[in-house]
């Protein structure tokens, strides 16, 4: 009995106390959802705190979440007429938010002289309307390269291939290979982008069909591939994580990777610079990484009332003052275009290599039909490394799969 | 004579053997945690398998409890986990002795209905929970969270009692009562002491599935004031650039309150209150 | 209303308010979601279109490829789960062992550690050429390394291996709490009559451990069938090539991935039922329902 009253207390007290979390009925709370991985996570609750001191009444929350947790937490909340007031994240999120309304075109909501501020590959304009504006422009990949192990970065695949050859070796005389000359994520889709643009090919035409049934992709297939199994100067098994700890660890010469993870390795000591991924012989061609903007929306279900809250916060987080700030700590492209006249980023050589590289990319395509493409190449891709599959085969199949999944998706 | 020292010898050595071997399994992913929490850098994996890590530091543990919110979930994961603790324990302790101890219409139905509402998978239960729990105001609140934490673990602790009860033999609770008590009374007094071991286990699992669950914590709690360690340690996750050092070292400091709380009831897991040395 | 059925009452409604009442309306929900085309085109106005999602999932192959693969996951894992289990309790419930508080503490650190950590940490033991499980495989079992992540039956077997690892210590507590309930004076009376060990298990043991350990064998069957994350964490989401899929993971790749929810739905209510007829035919099976003397 004892017991049990103890516990009826308890569980009323705290019903009590959680039912009165009461809210300041003067203030304006508004809310914003991220997926920025950590350091950039810091200057943007950094931007908000400066920004809160400056207008009292208004409190703003910042929550992160994983990207695609992002995706289905914000879909999933502002169908049910909430969510966040802001949401943050890479471009192709707004393809399935476009189909289910659910943010704000915010060409009726900034004026054209606040738009023309930025550089037109900052501001993603999809189906008539700008959804989101950027406060990077990036998520591109590019080649790295350790400078202990790599003087001169190499201009094309044949002088990447002599340049791995030389540095895939066994160091310490146990029959295992400790350092390699190239590692990446090479079972992820995204990762392959770079070597299928750089036969000429590409996920799919103006329409959003998918194009992957080309000669382009069995050729990437099989360069991948002999770069594994001919030449030799990649691991036989390299997912993110195993690449990133390696190159870390200072074992490998090269590593394709994105702008995210600069400051990981520069937080880990290793000494690098960054190059675009070096040409194909055959084609001549620049390998295309896909390009995107990450950047803010506005939800559709903030009402008329918070708006202009909202937007005077949206203009404070995307000004320059802000974007230069993640350029100093991180190294990320700009949008506006005040930001990328500064020194700051005229001046970096990390920065400038990212942004040679983001030239000759490819932007990424906002469609939703896109992760439909990914699902597609991913299995027949994978079987293709893991040997069971000729290279012909399956990109024939990868074609036929994805336009089975893009039907299905669209009924 | 000889014979039996002999094989009962054997029969020790074999255990502390397989004893030996299964704890070592059991523990060796562990220290391999243990070594990225240690390791610099945030590093995932390492070509060397060594535990402790060259260049070993101390820095996530420091940075867990000085640059984040840790202490913060800590308290709040507590609150959530004990009370939902209390409460799995206070209502499966209840419901078991009912269905092991009376017969009524629809008890069978009851019982596999019970089992039944485990059997959906739960990743399609979160678009519709989430609507029901913003109709009643429950989203953002301990109350919705522990409400559905308590719905998980409530039907093998339910189960679990009634299995334990219908060990212990209605005569004792028949003899309470002829000597005065009413059923409250002979179950309080007679069958909860006697279930020990089994409530144990409630209480141990109750608060195991709120501690370091995610997902449904993830979909109802909005504000960071209120996060519980799962997503606190989720913060530290991001597909491409984890810093593993502090999750790592957040994943172990999580487990160690579980791990005290097992080592606190397991006393009474093993308690000397069996059936044995009460009948008479 | 008698006594009795107060006492049934208050004992026994707060429970079941709360157990059925978080799964009721999701469940209708979902089960009306099954018959219709819910989609990224259709997600404000879907309407109901008849069995047709249902006529999808039969229709494809790996549909039964998969369930397949989930009953010979779930079967493996409980198996292993319950043997090692009772295995190491009755090894702990030895009155002769010392150190006992010590494996105890240790034996269930499995089952205390966050299981995402654990999943990616096995996942890394089983790297081709840094992974711990090679390494020893090649130094002391002398045998070639296998490529665990990158051939199917490997992968599976792989995140097989992990989830044993995180299941037994939760059947090693139950089968301890369980054998506490075991009066002493059958083992010596037992003893007296000359019988074996495993006379002594089969007769004494085992008809005292069943009614305990059959509500955690019931719902670790139906726990294991649904666990989504170990499979999706150690394979990284169903590679090589979604080959290492089980239910579940499959129907999360549906929905979330290509926001097909009315397929997805109609999916998880045909996990639902298959779970239902194994499950009863379980407890059908084991007569968990009975009580012990």
């Amino acid at each position: 009995m004892r017991t049990f009253a103890k516990f009826c207390l308890l569980f009323a007290i705290s019903l009590l106390f959680f039912s009165c979390f009461s809210k300041n009925p003067d203030e304006i709370r508004i809310v914003i959802w991220h997926q920025k991985p950590p350091g950039e996570r810091e200057v943007l609750e950094s931007a908000v705190k400066k920004y809160v001191e400056k207008h009292p009444g208004v409190r703003v929350i910042v929550l992160y979440k994983e990207t695609e947790e992002l995706r289905s937490a914000y879909i999933i909340s502002a169908i049910a007429g909430k969510g966040p007031d802001i949401v943050y994240g890479p471009s192709d999120q707004i393809g399935p938010f476009e189909i289910l309304q659910i943010v704000k075109p915010l060409e009726e909501v900034f004026d054209s002289s606040f738009i023309n501020q930025f550089d037109p590959r900052g501001l993603l304009w999809y189906k008539g309307h700008l959804y989101q504006i950027g406060d990077q422009i990036g998520n591109h990949l590019f080649l790295l390269y350790n400078t202990d192990l790599v003087q001169e970065p190499p201009k094309t695949m044949s002088e990447l291939i002599q340049i791995g050859k030389k540095l895939t070796k066994d160091l310490d005389g146990d029959g295992k290979i400790d350092q390699y000359g190239l590692v990446w994520n090479y079972t992820e889709p995204f990762f392959f982008i770079p070597f299928l643009t750089g036969f000429g090919g590409w996920v799919m035409d103006s329409l959003g069909n998918p194009t992957l049934d080309s000669e382009a992709t069995v050729k990437a297939l099989k360069f991948v591939q002999d770069l594994r199994d001919k030449y030799k100067i990649i691991p036989k098994e390299c997912d993110y994580n195993t690449a990133d700890a390696l190159f870390k660890e200072g074992r490998a010469g090269m590593l394709i990777n994105g702008p995210w993870s600069i400051g990981g390795y520069k937080k880990a000591g290793v000494n690098f610079k960054i190059a675009r991924i070096p040409k194909v012989d055959e084609t001549g061609l620049w390998p295309a990484p896909m390009v995107a903007i990450k950047g803010y929306s506005i939800n559709v279900n903030v009402d008329e009332k918070k708006l202009p809250y909202v937007i005077d916060l949206l203009k404070y987080l995307l000004s320059p003052e802000v974007q230069l700030e993640y350029v100093r700590q991180l190294g990320m492209i700009p949008t506006h275009k005040k930001a990328l006249e500064n020194d700051l980023v005229k001046k970096d050589p990390l920065i400038q290599a990212s942004i040679s590289q983001m030239e000759v990319g490819k932007p990424m395509p906002v469609v939703p039909e896109l992760r439909a493409i990914w699902d597609a190449m991913r299995p027949y891709y994978q079987a293709v490394l893991g040997g069971t599959m000729q290279p012909e085969v399956a990109s024939k199949k990868m074609q036929e799969l994805a336009i089975k999944k893009i039907e299905e998706m669209n009924e | 004579m000889f014979n039996y020292k002999v094989k009962s010898f054997l029969v020790i050595a074999l255990a502390y053997l397989f004893l030996i071997l299964f704890t070592i399994i059991a523990i060796y992913p562990i220290l391999n945690v243990v070594s990225i929490s240690l390791r610099p850098a945030d590093r995932l994996l390492s070509t060397s398998l060594r535990i402790i890590p060259e260049n070993a530091s101390l820095n996530s543990y420091i940075q867990l409890f000085t640059k984040t919110p840790f202490l913060r979930w800590l308290a709040n994961s507590t609150f959530v986990s004990t009370v939902v603790m209390l409460t799995g324990v206070t209502l499966a302790s209840t419901a078991g002795y009912a269905l092991s101890r009376f017969r009524f219409f629809g008890k069978k139905a009851v019982m596999i209905g019970i089992l039944i509402t485990q059997m959906f998978p739960a990743t399609m239960l979160l678009l519709p929970l989430y609507i029901m729990l913003i109709k009643l105001h429950l989203l953002n609140s301990y109350l919705g969270i522990i409400i559905v934490y308590t719905s998980t673990a409530l039907p093998f602790c339910v189960w679990q009692m009634k299995g334990y009860y219908d060990t212990i033999p209605v005569s004792l609770e028949e003899a309470a009562r002829i000597d005065g008590c009413n059923q409250f009374q002979a179950f309080y007094k007679v069958v909860f002491p006697l279930a020990l071991p089994a409530l144990v286990i409630t209480a141990l699992f109750s608060f195991m599935s709120a501690w370091a669950e995610y997902v449904v914590a993830a979909q109802i709690l909005q504000e960071p004031e209120l996060y519980t360690l799962a997503i606190g340690l989720k913060q530290f996750e991001s597909s491409m650039a984890t810093e593993w050092g502090l999750y790592a070292a957040g994943s172990l400091i999580v487990s160690i309150p579980a791990v005290l709380l097992f080592l606190f009831l397991s006393r009474y897991l093993i308690s000397g209150l069996t059936l044995g040395s009460v009948k008479g | 209303m008698s006594r009795r059925n107060l006492f049934i009452i208050a004992f026994l409604l707060p429970s079941l308010l709360i157990m059925f009442g978080v799964i009721v309306y999701p469940f209708i929900y979902n089960f009306i979601l099954s018959f219709s085309n819910m989609s990224l085109r259709h997600f404000r106005d879907w309407r109901i279109i008849g069995l047709r999602q249902y006529i999808k999932v039969f229709s494809e192959n790996t549909f039964y490829v998969v369930f397949l693969k989930t009953i010979i996951w779930t079967f493996v894992n409980v198996t292993f789960h319950v043997v090692i289990g009772v295995f190491l309790a009755l090894l702990l419930n030895n009155k002769s062992l010392k150190f006992k508080p010590i494996f105890r503490t240790l034996l269930i650190l499995p089952w205390a550690i966050p299981q995402v950590i654990t999943a990616l940490t096995w996942r890394s033991m089983f790297n081709y050429e840094y992974g711990a499980i090679n390494i020893f495989i090649a130094k002391y079992l002398n045998m070639s390394p296998v490529e665990w992540l990158l051939r199917p039956f490997e992968a599976f077997t792989a995140c097989i291996i992990t989830n044993v690892w995180l299941g037994f210590p939760f059947m090693m507590v139950v089968a301890l709490g369980g054998l506490q309930s075991i009066p002493q004076e059958l083992y010596e009376a037992a003893d007296i009559d000359g019988a074996s060990a495993w006379q002594k298990f089969k007769n004494i043991t085992l008809p005292f451990l069943r009614p305990v350990m059959a509500p955690a064998i019931t719902l670790g069957i139906i726990w294991t069938f649904n666990n989504l994350n170990i499979v999706w964490l150690v394979s990284n989401g169903g590679e090589p090539s979604d080959q290492t899929h089980i239910l579940v993971s499959y129907v999360y790749k549906a929905a979330f991935n290509l926001y097909r929810y009315g397929y997805a739905a109609a999916l998880s209510v045909v996990i639902f039922f298959i779970l239902l007829v194994i499950g009863l035919y379980f407890l059908k099976k084991t007569r968990a329902v009975e009580s012990v003397y």
